[in-house]
């Protein structure tokens, strides 16, 4: 029971309810972009949803320690869930942005190895910091060993911790979990912008050249907002610390995934909305 | 070539700029207690133990650096845009931002310590006037480094992104680095000297955090010092890396493939980044050994 006398918290399961509801809201923002503009805005949309759950499923890998990391009892990162997801997924959009008139594809990639590049610079530091500066092997909590390497961790846990330090799974999935948070934020961006290009020229009724800057603008601050969207999503759904894609709580995953692909769909609606009623 | 040659150039500048930006937000967070380790701050008095550490962790650092860098960015942009020298406009705009942090700050500390009143935790006002200028003047030099870096990516490397966009997307990275770096070493350093040296802190000894110096009761000011050992380089180091290494690939690279030669260089160096963490891994295994208790104690002792 939670402190305020609601139903559990936490726990791998689905509220069908809550799922149908879901569902509905999803079907419709679709079915209103469809009624609307059936063609590119539609087609937006759906890739803002898949860049969505991209980041969501992303931020799953990211091994997060919190507090409990700070002081060497947890295994993991010592910072937020989402505060880390959202800053190597936007380090990520940054390269995408960049790489925007190169192509579709070389863009995604640009993102993708961004996010990750961000990723597996701070994982290293991290760990550079637990062994040089505060003398301590990484031990996982989770896990009698690492399914990568073969380490086992028991013999290296401090007494009275959960663990500690950055094991090679939880780096290996912090580099996952940046490439696709990097993946999934410059999709939204690339979709969004493509929408913006077309439809915002006739609804300012001005050239194409001279909306760009608007469009590039739009564009980002609506992907860096849907980002944050999908990342606390998922940081609810992990509540609190998770390890990497071995940590019991990656099994929850489904219902973020569910929750960001409706989240994405409504606020992408709106999105997309503006400028094209 | 030339070109190649000023956007490198560009980018080690960038890339230094993000380093001092890095080691000075640390620096700035373990001062004002901002990272996660400020979770002990706020317990240590339900604890018993009254302190005089400063409190400010009412928002993570990610966030709060998204909207300070994002601010000093827009208002220099907004004084650019107006015919200011692009030097002073950022100048400004980084001092108007640290104006926010200082009223930030002294809220936040006011209220979290506030809360503790039914603890006995007195608020003192000389804490406010000493450390709260002491934050202001690191995260100056942090938001002005960030802010200028993102002006360089704007107008000398030609990111498509306004200022303030970058501000925010490189203020929340800044944020990220600096708190995953430095966190560990404030935490379990700083807050819990006392603990022995290569274990982590037992979770029973939680709130009980080292509250007196040399002389006196310990203030936050000293972890200025304490973060410059390491934790602040580290994340400079750290956040300086992110930023060179994203510009240098790009500008060195996307000529290749049709712009693919950018993103093989990436995962190149994040292969050469993978080997070197197993590598620290292995060694800290090698050389440290497992725990023992006995080392434990005799460390403390």
């Amino acid at each position: 029971m939670s402190a305020l006398g609601g139903g559990h918290a936490g726990g791998d399961g689905m509220n069908p309810v809550a799922a149908v509801v879901g569902l509905v809201l999803l079907i419709l923002a679709l079915g209103i972009i469809y009624v609307l503009s059936p063609g590119m805005a539609f087609m937006a949309l759906i890739g803002v949803i898949i860049g969505g759950v991209m980041i969501g499923f992303g931020v799953h890998f990211v091994p997060v320690g919190g507090a409990p990391a700070a002081m060497g009892q947890s295994p993991g990162i010592a910072t937020g869930v989402t505060m880390l997801a959202a800053g190597a997924g936007l380090a990520g959009l940054f390269g995408g942005a960049w790489a925007a008139e190169l192509g579709f594809g070389v863009a995604l990639a640009g993102g993708a190895i961004g996010g990750g590049l961000m990723m597996a610079i701070t994982c290293l530091m991290v760990n550079v910091v637990y062994v040089y500066a505060m003398g301590i092997p990484a031990a996982s909590g989770k896990v009698a060993k690492d399914p990568i390497t073969g380490d086992t961790f028991e013999a290296y846990k401090s007494k009275g911790t959960e663990g500690h330090g950055l094991p090679f799974i939880s780096y290996v999935g912090g580099v996952i979990g940046g490439m696709l948070g990097g993946l999934g934020g410059t999709l939204i961006y690339l979709e969004l912008l493509a929408v913006y290009e077309a439809f915002l020229p006739a609804a300012l009724n001005a050239q194409a050249e001279q909306i760009v800057p608007l469009a590039v603008g739009l564009a980002g601050i609506f992907a860096v907002g849907l980002f944050l969207i999908n990342a606390v999503l998922a940081a609810y759904n992990i509540t609190g610390t998770i390890e990497g894609p071995h940590d019991p709580k990656f099994k929850r995953f489904p219902r973020a995934v569910v929750g960001c692909a409706v989240a994405s769909a409504v606020c992408g609606l709106f999105a997309i909305i503006l400028v094209v009623i | 070539m030339e070109e190649l040659l000023f956007g490198i150039g560009i980018s080690a500048v960038a890339g230094a700029l993000a380093t001092v930006s890095g080691a000075a937000e640390d620096t700035e967070s373990d001062i004002g207690s901002q990272g996660d380790p400020n979770s002990q701050v706020q317990l240590a008095p339900q604890m018993g133990y009254i302190h005089r550490i400063y409190s400010k962790a009412i928002s993570g650092e990610p966030p709060a650096y998204g909207l300070w860098c994002a601010m000093g960015a827009g208002l220099a942009w907004a004084l650019m845009a107006i015919n200011y020298n692009p030097v002073l406009a950022i100048v400004l705009g980084s001092a108007i931002a640290v104006f926010v942090q200082g009223v930030y700050a002294t809220t936040a500390y006011l209220g979290r310590t506030a809360s503790l009143a039914k603890f006995e935790q007195p608020v003192y006002i000389d804490l406010i006037k000493s450390v709260t200028t002491v934050t202001m003047a690191h995260a100056f030099i942090a938001i002005f480094t960030c802010v200028a870096m993102c002006f360089l990516m704007v107008n000398a490397l030609g990111h498509p992104f306004p200022l303030p966009l970058l501000g925010l997307v490189w203020g929340i990275a800044l944020g990220a680095a600096g708190s995953a770096t430095g966190n560990p070493f404030y935490g379990k350093e700083r807050q819990y000297q006392s603990q022995a040296f290569g274990a982590g802190v037992p979770i029973s000894a939680s709130g009980n955090i080292v509250r007196y110096a040399e002389a006196g009761q310990r203030s936050s000011l000293d972890n200025g010092w304490f973060t410059s050992k390491m934790g602040g380089p580290a994340s400079g180091v750290c956040f300086g890396l992110i930023v060179f290494l994203e510009l240098w690939r790009t500008i060195f690279f996307e000529g290749f493939a049709a712009g693919w030669g950018a993103v093989i260089a990436g995962i190149v160096l994040i292969l050469i980044f993978m080997i070197i963490d197993r590598y620290v891994e292995k060694w800290a295994r090698k050389t440290y050994g497992p725990y023992t208790e006995e080392a434990a104690e005799e460390a403390s002792a």
